[in-house]
């Protein structure tokens, strides 16, 4: 290499000075980091904390990855709220070997004592503790009789009474494939928790439960999303503690091969330590989380970090004479390479810094932070290296160096190998990058964007243990719930005046046909006796007031059942006062007079309520006229014009208003619960869901048992009272705020329990598909708002698409920004285009073996798509830049090679391999992203680097003659 | 023995002529059980009460229903089997419903219910009486009174205003509390409040009496209000039409009057 400099710059003026002054540099580089150290740490340290100052937060919630008032996420948690919904814990304990599965004495018992146990524990809700230990039966016991009690209240004694429970349980269409699996081999328990956060704890106590209870054949397993993502959290930071140290000692062995000298290595690794200290000071010391990705800010750090340095050593490790004076020689070697690793450290932090584009803020926070833990080690690679080379002793460096070490001959045969392949057969290289392109180009179009926090982990956690045997035998351990809301028309009082109106006319229709009819009815048999004759009638009116779908009709024949009751109880005051013994033999005498009488009775009543009808129709103009500013406020004006009446004939009256005030209440009605019927059957057909449950469930359930117990009454009632009275049953049991979960008590929202079997956004995704085309298709039978799913598993799927979307804009946004600055630093546009040709093709084709090896692109992938680029480019920056400094120096390309694949390709070459390799201990992690991350990363700049060292040169040969016009000649 | 003593009891307040008249001697703990067992649910020999029931839930939303309760005495004498009818004026979709019980203080009650949607009579065979009383937070046992036999009591203190009884069932497995404290008032023998504890040691539910009213002689709850802690849900329930002694006669609480109600009492 040539003592040819380039141009002095500012950089220059900062390397002389931290040669003239090392031990300054030394003080200020230990000062500032042990000052940002401190910051960070004692408010965590010193109880009470410091002020103002930032404690450490840890932060392993993955519904971070949104905003907080990100829409979807501020609708989960409304939701969560208006159902009493909480995530929750899943105990399943499986018994695939008892002859009566998990439906034996002792799993029962398990059960029980777990759930017993679970109340109790900390964080979880105990109300809503849901195990079949915990809820209702309803039992038609006999004809005319209906049992409530627990469905186990106490453990079975023996295996008949295990037998009777699952018998009883299987009654209940709610409990199966939810608290206990179908092929009667598994149970589930369900322990809502206050907040997520408490998930790892009671999974913890529940495991020292677990120990004490004589398990047997049974196996206990603990599922749910907060546990997975809960327990990545504590994971996290044993993967930090493995990995980090790791990826350090891998550097640090790779570059004592290169460089066999302790002492000179020693100075990258420090500047990896300074920089990734010094960034996670800053990142606490402002107030940020650690977040599971932040988490992995460290590992990002230490291999860019050591970069720089690794570049300065190569070379000055290639040149460097003993004999000569040192400063000079380090202060040649930086001043060279002082604008290369300027821009690689640039195009590195705008990687990084592009994430900030992201729409996901633990994403913003980690891309950077990567890119000021970046520009830190730039920064103090400037200052500290060449410090660090100048208060080194002349003995210690004794050993070092080119001069001082024999035989290498094998790399170097392979660079002048590269050199002569990549000139001869440049066309040839070119061919296969693009072949390669192409088939990049078809494996990006493969790509499945997929993802799932329970598959964060390896296949034999016992999180994905629970995960796979839970979900073989259940409906699924996901939940996904399904709003439907009703969307009352706009009030307007004229228009709800009219319609009020309208209604009571209908009432008043109704009431006087059915007194009418009733008049008529009674004359028909005179000869009747009283009592019977009354009684005939109350049974008619009451058939009638059963099958009657409109409350206009069923007001009808109450008016009808109040006049006939009113008339027994004369008829029994009249038999008590005649102190007769057989009043209906006292009666009878005078039968068809009775009859008569009641006829006239009842005509007198049908004048009286219309008159009372007409006085609320008065009434209702009235309240139109003062214009209500809404349907309540208007109810409430009609109310309290009519004023209370004890009159009878008033009584239809109050029964109109308050079936005014339920008319909104549309999930009682027969036909909606018969949609939501619908929509659960078009659900339940899709591959990925086990089961649903919802209203339409337990109406059916109750109705049932309230009216036989038979299979056929199994079904929707055929009207929104008997509804309403089902309903008002299972609210009498001892799990009444279950049905909370379901309705809202406006009974104007729904929310549809989904359960599904697997965690994958693509399934989830593919369910919320299929809702809404059911819904698209069938118009449900009144105006419901757009329906809206909540619940973690949906969650996860709004932030998969905010990352993947918003890592496109990210990777987007930095291709451009590091196209610029390669034209920016080259000066030439042509030059830019080459110099981004490389890593182009490194991700199209890492991306292509992604789609075509069918690995889902998940959140560690798609993160680094963008990241990877600041990254890979620097290769061809070095590369450029040296390339071009020597054409500039021998004329020609040609002439320039030879040196090209000497040292500068060497120290590429090099800082592929420690780099690339440095991320590899990453596969040491616990968990897959890490992993992933670490083998895409690997990949990437493997990849890339041999891209640059192949492609380059062969891109080069073939447009020298475009690219080096205007090179000056050899001076 | 808890029984002879209520009898024997109920047969000396009986002879003084009133329920509220504190004898001289400070009473026994099971004259205090008696004496607070009768006043929060014997009172009469017979009751009727209009019952505006609110339950909010934790977040404030609002249900109501109404409901006449008659009550009667099945013995004149002593504190024993009751009748209670229960009568749903609304919410409008579920009125004309009727709940009704006959009490037995030794065996398990008879419960009928009438679902008017359905014409349907139905025998109730319920294992425990821990269920929620018309989907409030008032379970049935606090409606009809919880059997005195079925826990162990102890008077923990004797304050101004109140005997402070610690109750602790005999059968944890029947009920979600492990005992219960109650504030029977000095001199009317009301429980004025409930408090019902959790294995923890933690309040899970309370009753309160919000307000007292004298009726015919009988000081007579007329606001009380059941706080579910666990659930954050909470009951209010109002009375009005208190009447007492109304001479309800017997034949009322017979399935024939469940499909047709006694307009005549429950207005």
């Amino acid at each position: 290499m040539s003592d040819h400099l380039p141009p002095p710059n500012i950089g220059h003026t900062w390397i002389d000075w931290a040669m003239k002054r090392p031990r300054q540099v030394l003080w200020l580089m230990l000062g500032s980091t042990l000052v940002t150290v401190l910051v960070a740490v004692l408010p965590t340290l010193v109880p009470g904390g410091l002020g103002p100052l930032s404690k450490i937060t840890i932060d392993v919630d993955p519904e971070n990855m949104l905003e907080r008032h990100e829409p979807a996420r501020v609708y989960h948690d409304e939701a969560k709220q208006r159902f009493g919904l909480h995530d929750a814990v899943v105990v399943g304990l499986v018994n695939e070997r008892h002859p009566a599965g998990a439906f034996n004495v002792k799993t029962l018992t398990n059960l029980h004592r777990l759930t017993e146990a679970a109340k109790n524990l900390p964080g979880v809700v105990t109300p809503d503790v849901l195990s079949l230990s915990t809820v209702d039966r309803m039992r038609n016991t006999g004809p005319g009789e209906v049992s409530f009690d627990w469905l186990m209240a106490t453990p079975p004694r023996t295996e008949t009474e295990a037998a009777a429970i699952r018998t009883a349980a299987e009654r209940i269409p709610f409990l199966r494939g939810t608290l206990f699996a179908e092929d009667g081999k598994a149970l589930v328990l369900y322990l809502p928790l206050t907040k997520k956060s408490f998930a790892h704890d009671v999974s913890s106590e529940l495991q020292k439960l677990i120990a004490t209870l004589d398990r047997g054949d049974d196996h206990i397993h603990i599922a749910g999303l907060p546990i997975a993502e809960e327990t990545f959290g504590v994971e996290m930071f044993v993967q930090m503690a493995i990995s980090a140290p790791l990826a350090m000692l891998v550097i640090f062995g790779l570059m004592w091969l290169f460089f066999r000298h302790i002492v000179v290595i020693f100075s990258p690794m420090i500047i990896a330590m300074v920089a990734v200290l010094a960034t996670m000071g800053l990142l606490v010391a402002t107030g940020h989380t650690i977040h599971i990705m932040s988490s992995m800010i460290p590992i990002f750090i230490m291999p860019i970090a050591v970069l720089d340095a690794v570049h300065i050593i190569s070379d000055f490790f290639d040149r460097y004479d003993p004999k000569k004076d040192r400063k000079a020689q380090v202060g040649s070697v930086m001043k060279h390479l002082f604008t290369p690793m300027l821009f690689t450290s640039l195009t590195t932090a705008a990687g990084f810094g592009s994430l900030a584009m992201t729409p996901i803020p633990p994403v913003q926070v980690f891309g950077v932070f990567v890119a000021i833990g970046v520009m830190l080690a730039w920064v103090w690679t400037i200052l500290f290296v060449p410090a660090y080379l100048i208060l080194l002793s002349d003995e210690r460096l004794a050993k070092f160096g080119m001069k001082a070490r024999s035989g290498s001959d094998q790399e170097d045969r392979g660079y002048v190998w590269l050199d002569r392949m990549t000139h001869r057969r440049a066309r040839l290289v070119l061919v296969v990058a693009a072949l390669a392109l192409g088939g990049a180009v078809f494996g990006m179009t493969r790509i499945k964007i997929n993802d799932n926090p329970t598959r964060w982990f390896e296949a034999d956690h016992p999180i994905r243990v629970a995960d796979r045997e839970l979900n073989a035998h259940f409906g699924g351990t996901y939940d996904a719930f399904l709003a439907l809301t009703h969307e009352p028309a706009p009030y307007q009082a004229a228009s709800y005046g009219a319609e009020v109106g309208k209604q009571l006319d209908g009432f008043r229709g109704a009431i006087r046909d059915e007194l009418a009819a009733l008049g008529k009815a009674l004359g028909k048999d005179p000869a009747a006796a009283p009592a019977q004759l009354i009684e005939q009638q109350e049974q008619a009116l009451r058939q009638t007031r059963t099958k009657a779908t409109s409350p206009a009709l069923r007001a009808a024949a109450d008016a009808g059942l109040d006049v006939l009751g009113e008339a027994f109880e004369a008829l029994e005051s009249e038999a008590g006062n005649a102190a007769s013994s057989d009043a209906s033999n006292a009666a009878s005498s005078d039968a068809g007079a009775f009859a008569t009488a009641l006829a006239a009775r009842v005509h007198a009543r049908s004048t009286a309520v219309d008159a009372a009808i007409s006085d609320a129709l008065a009434a209702v103009t009235a309240v139109t006229a003062s214009g209500p500013a809404s349907a309540e406020a208007f109810r409430a004006a009609l109310t309290t014009k009519l004023g209370p009446s004890e009159d009878p004939a008033r009584r239809p009256v109050a029964t109109f208003l308050g079936t005014l005030e339920q008319s909104d209440e549309v999930w009682k009605q027969p036909e909606l619960l018969a949609y939501l019927e619908g929509l659960q059957r078009h659900l339940g057909e899709q591959p990925a869901v086990g089961k649903s449950n919802s209203i339409a469930d337990i109406v059916r359930t109750v109705h049932r048992d309230l009216v036989s117990g038979a299979d056929a009454d199994y079904r929707i009632p055929a009207t929104a009272t008997i509804v309403a009275q089902s309903l008002d049953q299972f609210l009498s049991s001892h799990r009444k705020d279950l049905l909370w979960h379901f309705v809202t008590p406006d009974y104007q929202r729904v929310a549809i329990w989904v359960q599904l079997r697997s965690g994958d956004n693509r399934d989830m995704e593919a369910v919320t598909k299929a809702a809404a085309s059911y819904l698209a298709a069938h118009p449900a039978p009144v105006k419901l708002s757009h329906p809206e799913w909540f619940g973690l598993t949906y969650i996860n799927v709004v932030w998969q698409d905010k990352m993947v979307s918003g890592m496109l804009n990210s990777f987007a946004g930095s291709f451009v920004m590091v196209l610029l600055m390669m034209v920016f630093l080259f000066r030439s546009v042509l030059w830019g285009i080459l110099s981004m040709i490389p890593l182009t093709l490194t991700v199209a084709v890492v991306y292509g073996v992604i789609g075509l090896i069918g690995k889902d692109y998940d959140m560690p992938v798609a993160v680094l798509s963008s990241l990877s680029l600041g990254l890979a480019v620097d290769y061809a920056i070095h590369f450029i830049a040296r390339a071009r400094d020597l054409v500039r120096l021998h004329g020609s390309w040609d002439l320039a090679r030879a040196e090209m694949f000497g040292e500068p390709a060497r120290a590429i070459a090099r800082n592929i391999i420690v780099i690339g390799v440095g991320f590899l201990p990453l596969l040491l992690a616990p968990l897959v992203p890490y992993q992933t991350v670490g083998i895409l990363i690997a990949a990437i700049l493997l990849l890339a680097g041999a891209a640059s060292l192949a492609l380059l040169p062969a891109l080069i040969a073939v447009l020298q003659r475009v690219l080096f016009t205007g090179s000056p000649k050899k001076s | 023995m808890m029984r002879s003593t209520l009898v024997s009891l109920s047969l000396t307040l009986l002879l003084c002529g009133a329920a509220g008249q504190a004898s001289a001697a400070e009473p026994t703990l099971d004259e205090i059980i008696a004496r607070t067992n009768h006043a929060a649910y014997y009172q009469g020999k017979d009751g009727r009460a209009r019952v505006k029931m609110t339950i909010t839930d934790k977040q404030g939303r609002k249900r109501e229903r109404e409901l006449t309760i008659l009550r009667r005495n099945s013995d004149e004498k002593k504190d024993a089997d009751q009748q209670y009818y229960v009568y749903f004026h609304g919410p409008a979709d579920v009125a004309k419903t009727v709940f009704m019980v006959h009490k037995k203080v030794s065996g398990d009650d008879d419960r009928w219910l009438y679902l008017p949607g359905l014409d349907l009579v139905k025998r109730i065979a319920a294992a425990d009486k821990r269920t929620s009383f018309v989907g409030s937070d008032f379970v049935y046992e606090d409606v009809s009174g919880r059997g005195l036999t079925e826990d162990t009591h102890k008077l923990t203190k004797t304050t101004k205003s109140y005997y402070v009884l610690e109750h602790v069932p005999r059968s944890r497995d029947k009920v979600n509390f492990a005992r219960y404290v109650m504030y029977v008032h000095l001199t009317t023998f009301l429980p004025t409040k409930v408090e019902y504890y959790n294995d923890k040691g933690e309040i899970i539910r309370v009753m309160t009496v919000d307000k007292v009213e004298k009726i015919q002689g009988y000081p007579t709850p007329v606001r009380t209000t059941m706080e579910d802690r666990a659930s954050g849900s909470k009951t209010t329930i109002e009375y009005s039409n208190i009447e007492y002694d109304l001479k309800l006669p017997d034949d009322i609480f017979t399935e024939r009057y469940l499909r047709r109600a006694p307009i005549k009492f429950i207005k």
